[in-house]
């Protein structure tokens, strides 16, 4: 009984020393790959934060129209860009460590979030190229509108840029597969809701007030026939 | 700055571009001019076309005969030509004008000089007016002045003549025309700079070169020629906003290249030849104040926030005082307007925004400064509205020391 019971504990033991053993060298690896990741994330983001300060970043970023204010206690893009590559860097470091914890459930977890960032990024990438875009349209519509001497160009311009925005988003989220259904539906709906609307508007109930109110704003302000230069 | 050719011919270019209407009598006025002005001295004539689809080639070989002197400089038409239509309304002009002096030039010309094939009063004296003092070597550059109601051209009025004026020190009040006059020198001079290549070669080139030859040191001279008229080749329909980026915009262009010169630059004498043309076209082009006043109110109440982007806090405040006038009493201060379009011109070096967009954005600037400039100018003659002219230009010229401490230290005064 005794021997049985002692044998019993050896194996048992000797399972918990392998298991240990099996176990160790891959936390060994996990700590090193999360070091490993924490030094060049923080390496990462100081680089970044003295690149981009030294492109003078933050006024451009201004000057692009993207105030960041909202999004960061420091007001500074540069800041925020520099927290996101260095979060960004420590999150596929942990990710990483997982898979050579060679657990199973936290390897898959890790392989598919892996598999998921490219897309990940490529939304981003729409979102920021979007935003720019709605921005630069919105300012170029307004400057138009208002050298044509259209009293509701701010009304124009932020059209303009809701318009760009909602499309980046939609495009950005159907790029990740959220609601791609939903969103495709939602949107085709509200915008050609909008037209049909404004074409029902222009056609039917508001023909002639349209026509007078267009002639009337889109009288150039120096619409003349003087030779300016 | 050089001695003359002595031994080259006197050339005489014509630049065409869809002008079969006015190509004919252009170029018999430009053979006549040669013939009674330059009968001793071996003379060329250039037909150097921008990429004309009419008959404008073949009539202006048909105006000229088939005598041995006629040249025809092919330049082919760029695909780029059709996406902007530049103010002049010639497309392929930087191009057309490089072919045109590099032949001047590979013929050692004695004197070059330029004519435009869509301008409908050219007269045999003005190929002498522009010709003469660089044939006797008095001169290396000859722009020319045409007499105009005083509303007309008020853009080169109100900021190309002060700020060449004011940065180059050369007082050429055209400096956009078309038409000028130069010798073999300042042909190989401007053959060598870099501006052809530039962008924006296509609308600016004319300013560009007038600038090169201040910027050059050459000896500059301005010829009263009358009045021009032209034939419109669909720059007609280019809008207000469209005329001041290309032409706004070729000149900041300059002024960024050539910032070295300028900072030293001193005020220089540029002789004016010939006797003022006061017989202006009497019927005033139709201009409303109030319409001009209405579009700086709505300029300033949406587009401000680009404004302070380049203009500081203190000229803001002296713009905003504008917004209570009436059109009567609309008048925008000289020193004002120079400043403005001094950090305009800051502004474009710096980029805070798209250089498309701040130029753009200075078109209802620019129409509050017009309804200042009419208030003050009609009813006045000529003379006195050239007057006008001037002190605006003083104006600039008092401003300088104010452009070169914000072009040197533009962050330092940013927020002054």
């Amino acid at each position: 009984m005794a021997e049985q019971f002692n044998r019993a504990l050896g194996l048992a033991g000797t399972r918990i020393v392998d298991s240990v053993g099996s176990f160790l060298p891959g936390a060994l690896v996990f700590l090193s790959l999360l070091l490993v990741a924490l030094v060049l994330a923080v390496l990462i983001r100081s680089g970044l934060r003295r690149g981009l300060k030294t492109l003078e970043f933050d006024r451009r970023v201004d000057a692009w129209g993207m105030s960041v204010s909202e999004w960061t206690p420091s007001g500074s893009a540069a800041s925020l860009v520099a927290s996101i590559a260095y979060w960004t860097v420590l999150v596929l470091g942990l990710l990483l460590g997982l898979t050579a914890l060679d657990a199973a459930l936290p390897t898959q977890f890790a392989v598919s979030v892996l598999q998921y960032v490219p897309h990940l990024l490529a939304a981003l990438v729409i979102l920021v190229i979007g935003n720019l875009a709605a921005r630069f349209l919105a300012r170029a519509v307004l400057i138009g509108a208002v050298n044509l001497g259209v009293q509701y160009a701010r009304l124009f311009s932020v059209g303009v840029k809701w318009l760009v925005l909602i499309v980046a988003a939609a495009m950005a989220l159907d790029h990740i597969g959220i609601g791609r259904t939903v969103l495709l539906l939602a949107f085709a709906i509200t915008f050609g809701g909008v037209v049909l609307a404004i074409a029902l508007a222009v056609g039917l109930g508001a023909r002639d007030v349209v026509a007078r109110a267009l002639s009337r704003q889109l009288r150039a302000p120096a619409d003349d026939k003087l030779d300016h230069v | 700055m050089s001695e003359p050719a002595t031994g080259g011919a006197v050339v005489a270019g014509l630049i065409t571009y869809q002008d079969a209407a006015t190509v004919g009598s252009v170029a018999r006025a430009v053979r006549a001019g040669l013939a009674a002005h330059f009968a001793g001295l071996p003379t060329r004539m250039l037909i150097v076309d921008a990429g004309s689809t009419d008959r404008t080639v073949a009539l202006a070989r048909e105006a000229l005969g088939a005598e041995a002197d006629v040249v025809e400089v092919a330049t082919p038409r760029s695909a780029a030509d059709l996406l902007e239509v530049p103010y002049h309304g010639v497309p392929g002009k930087a191009r057309a004008l490089h072919a045109l002096l590099s032949t001047a030039r590979d013929l050692t010309a004695r004197a070059c000089v330029v004519f435009d094939g869509g301008v409908r009063t050219v007269t045999p004296a003005w190929v002498a007016s522009l010709a003469q003092p660089v044939v006797d070597g008095r001169v290396d550059y000859v722009a020319p002045f045409f007499a105009r109601h005083p509303y007309e051209g008020a853009l080169t009025k109100g900021v190309v003549y002060p700020l060449i004026r004011a940065l180059y020190g050369v007082r050429l009040r055209q400096p956009a025309a078309a038409e000028f006059a130069c010798s073999t020198a300042l042909a190989g001079h401007w053959l060598r700079h870099d501006l052809w290549a530039r962008h924006g070669a296509r609308a600016g080139i004319d300013i560009w070169l007038a600038a090169a030859a201040a910027a050059g040191d050459f000896r500059v001279a301005e010829a009263s020629l009358g009045v021009r008229a032209h034939h419109a080749r669909g720059e007609e329909g280019l809008d207000l906003a469209s005329t001041i980026a290309q032409v706004i915009g070729a000149l900041f262009a300059d002024v960024e290249k050539n910032a070295r010169f300028w900072q030293r630059s001193q005020s220089r004498a540029t002789e004016r030849l010939g006797s003022p043309v006061v017989a202006v076209p009497t019927d005033p082009p139709a201009i409303d104040p109030d319409r001009l006043v209405e579009a700086f109110r709505l300029g300033y109440q949406e587009l401000r926030d680009i404004w302070t982007w380049v203009l500081p806090p203190r000229t803001i405040v002296d713009l905003k005082k504008l917004l209570e006038l009436s059109a009567r009493e609309f008048r925008l201060d000289d020193e004002l307007w120079a400043r403005v379009i001094y950090d305009f011109a800051i502004g474009y070096r710096m980029r805070p925004v798209a250089r498309d967009h701040l130029l753009r954005s200075l078109v209802p600037l620019y129409s509050g400064w017009l309804a200042s400039y009419v208030g003050q100018v009609h009813d006045l003659g000529p003379e006195a509205a050239d007057l006008r002219v001037e002190a605006l230009a003083q104006a600039f010229e008092n401003q300088k020391a104010y452009l070169i401490a914000r072009w040197r230290w533009p962050e330092r005064l940013r927020v002054g």
